[in-house]
């Protein structure tokens, strides 16, 4: 084992939470060590709406948790403009639907006070005649419509940019790493046993451990003999690799809960559910009646999405506050800073509860009880601090396309993901090669990737840069992708050939649910092109 | 005590929107969102294109149109159903992309194997990417 190294501040979690608290101590000028056991984002984060919204759902319950929402959406769409774009949903009423359209408009016109928060447009009313006109697809008996506007976000890229910032003033942020064990002396935590992505143990020194692993909390508490209560809420999403509308639609369940078909840059996600978990965090899957009952909702509304091809699936566990009788949907998304001094287990802080539009206030008040911890004076800036490649606005896209000669789409592609720094990126490896075409990425972006951003798997690729997210699912790039990421490796090419078959096994346990009659064409298809990845094993 | 107090708010807004709807004549306001959102490219789709619109989308990228035809513009076909016919709503900063001549789509598309009509793709991501 390794001789320990000392930080101030040693922060367990790498999801949105983990990655934000980390920034926000280190701005402050903490030295942090922040570890992941999986990849940046691989978990609750990554397996969000993708939204920065901020929860009209929640007027019903609780006024201050939209508030304190749309506040914290406000300040992250400011830091980190490159990553969100406007998300325009049309809340279509039908006849029988639990709130009519009176009762729908009251509650838009209650969220657009709190709008201006987050520089969004108030709301407007459609007749059923212009909500059709507006989206053609809608069911021919909507009675009429309400328009509600929030923000789209990457949770990949946020977390990503939270950590590049972290790392940038002094932090040290390891992913593949899984905390072991909480030292302990006298009761009071000072410190983690980690192993590292090759295996290796050693330890850290810190004056604070911060509990930052969302549903994974009472894992760690029970480390340090605390108990962490959560009830967690499994929600599934199905991804299609188009826009489906360019508005985003509202649609109510079979149960009366409210689901949403979100039009993200270049794809949409339809979710959600929201289910008690009682299983295995670490292999949460999708079951086929669960795709059955949100495509079973938006059928009502939407009549032709069965038409359409989804092409995977996304799972998570939301670490909610634990409540005693209350319906899933109506347990509040709050959050919790929970400092154990006074379970015993002084230098221990958890951070349970909340959601990713309020990730930074989140972020901040655990900076907070970690300074006050530590007497250590300095205030959070993370409110107006831009995040990574949001200091200047980007180069224009023709310009920077005719000078590295790669597509105009893959330079919108990749502002999207690395905004100013969109230049820098491609200077990388020397190569404007697309690599994955569909979405598209370049060579030298994966190239850049595997060299400054900890890629160290193919399913780290994908969160990075998008590779294999398009509608091929990566038939056409997954060995090109474990070509470029192996060379940066330096993995033999049974590893590259492992690494790919790894991949597609993993992609695989969220496609099988959502596979029609096209999918399966197409799984025959990539699996001709693959050359049998998934065959001598019997996985498949 | 949130939760009532939520209702309550609710209750008392509910009166006031009931009040001003019986006062206030009601007045269309699709063209307010579109103007709103048309920086942003968030557009209406026309029915036809909407009846359409999953056999536009249903690109598999497998590349054998490539094979039957070259490019259009600068984009290779698969790339073109794939990639750009995906609504974007940035799609008209790209549209130096497509700038060029058309190949041979009728070849192209009988040599898809899901069925995707490229002639329609073809035209309507010109469409788009110069609105």
């Amino acid at each position: 084992m390794a001789a320990p190294s000392s930080y101030d501040v040693v922060v367990v979690g790498g999801g949105v939470t983990g990655a934000g608290v980390a920034r926000d101590l280190s701005l402050r000028g903490l030295s942090v060590l922040l570890l992941e056991k999986g990849d940046w984002g691989a978990g609750t984060s990554g397996a969000s709406s993708w939204m920065i919204h901020g929860g009209p759902r929640y007027l019903e319950y609780d006024w201050d948790t939209t508030r304190l929402s749309c506040q914290d959406a406000g300040h992250i769409v400011s830091i980190a403009r490159n990553l969100v774009y406007r998300v325009v949903f049309i809340i279509p009423v039908l006849p029988h639907d639990r709130n009519n359209i009176e009762r729908m408009e009251t509650a838009m016109e209650v969220y657009d006070r709190f709008q201006p928060l987050k520089h969004a447009h108030p709301h407007r009313r459609l007749t059923a005649e212009e909500a059709r006109e507006a989206e053609p697809g809608l069911a021919p008996d909507v009675i009429g419509a309400v328009t509600m506007e929030e923000w789209g976000v990457d949770p990949h890229r946020l977390v990503f940019a939270n950590v590049q910032d972290a790392m940038a003033h002094g932090a040290r942020a390891m992913n593949h790493t899984r905390v072991t064990g909480l030292i302990r002396d006298a009761g009071k935590v000072i410190g983690v046993r980690y192993q590292g992505p090759d295996g290796a143990g050693s330890e850290a020194r810190a004056r604070a451990v911060v509990n930052a692993t969302g549903p994974w909390s009472p894992e760690l508490g029970a480390m340090a003999g605390v108990d962490i209560e959560l009830r967690p809420a499994k929600g599934i999403h199905l991804v299609y690799p188009h826009r489906i509308s360019n508005f985003s639609i509202s649609a109510e369940s079979i149960d009366g809960r409210d689901l949403l078909m979100v039009a993200h840059a270049g794809f949409t996600l339809l979710g959600t559910t929201d289910d008690d978990f009682y299983g295995d965090l670490g292999s949460v899957e999708v079951q086929e009646d669960e795709v059955d009952y949100l495509l079973q909702a938006f059928e009502r509304v939407f009549p032709s999405i069965r038409r359409y091809r989804a092409v995977r699936t996304t799972a998570g566990v939301r670490p909610t506050l634990y409540k005693w009788r209350r319906y899933e949907d109506e347990l509040s998304r709050r959050y919790e800073v929970i400092d154990h001094s006074t379970q015993g287990a002084d230098g221990l802080i958890t951070i349970a509860g909340g959601k990713l539009s309020m990730y930074r206030l989140m972020a901040e008040e655990t900076a907070d009880a970690v300074c006050r911890k530590l007497a250590h004076e300095a205030q959070s800036t993370t409110a107006t601090r831009p995040l990574p490649g949001n200091e200047s606005d980007p180069a224009p896209v023709a310009e920077l396309a005719a000078r590295c000669g790669i597509p105009a789409m893959a330079v919108v592609k990749l502002q999207g993901r690395h905004g100013s720094n969109a230049e820098k990126v491609l200077d990388e490896g020397a190569t404007s090669r697309v690599l994955c075409r569909c979405e598209p990425v370049t060579e030298g972006e994966l190239i850049y990737a595997t060299r400054h951003e900890q890629v160290r798997t193919l399913a780290d690729a994908f969160r990075r840069v998008g590779v294999t997210g398009g509608p091929c699912a990566g038939a056409a790039c997954v060995m090109r992708a474990a070509e470029v990421v192996g060379r940066e490796l330096g993995w033999s090419a049974s590893q590259r050939f492992e690494a790919a078959s790894e991949f597609v096994r993993g992609a695989w346990l969220g496609r099988a649910p959502v596979l029609g009659h096209s999918g399966w064409a197409q799984e025959e298809l990539a699996q001709g092109s693959m050359r049998g990845l998934l065959m001598g094993n019997g996985t498949r | 005590m949130a939760r009532a107090d939520s209702l309550a708010k609710l209750a008392w807004a509910y009166g006031l929107h009931q009040a001003r709807r019986r006062l206030r004549r009601p007045r269309s306001q699709l063209t307010a969102l579109l103007e709103t959102y048309a920086p942003d490219g968030i557009r209406t789709v026309d029915p036809a294109l909407r009846e359409r619109h999953p056999q536009l989308v249903g690109c598999i990228n497998c590349g054998l149109c490539a094979l039957a035809a070259g490019r259009i513009g600068k984009t290779r076909l698969p790339e073109l159903a794939s990639s750009y016919m995906r609504l974007y709503a940035r799609l008209g900063d790209a549209s130096s992309d497509l700038a060029g001549d058309d190949p041979d789509l009728m070849a192209a598309a009988s040599a898809c194997p899901v069925g995707v009509p490229l002639v329609e793709v073809a035209a309507v991501v010109r469409r788009m990417a110069t609105r």
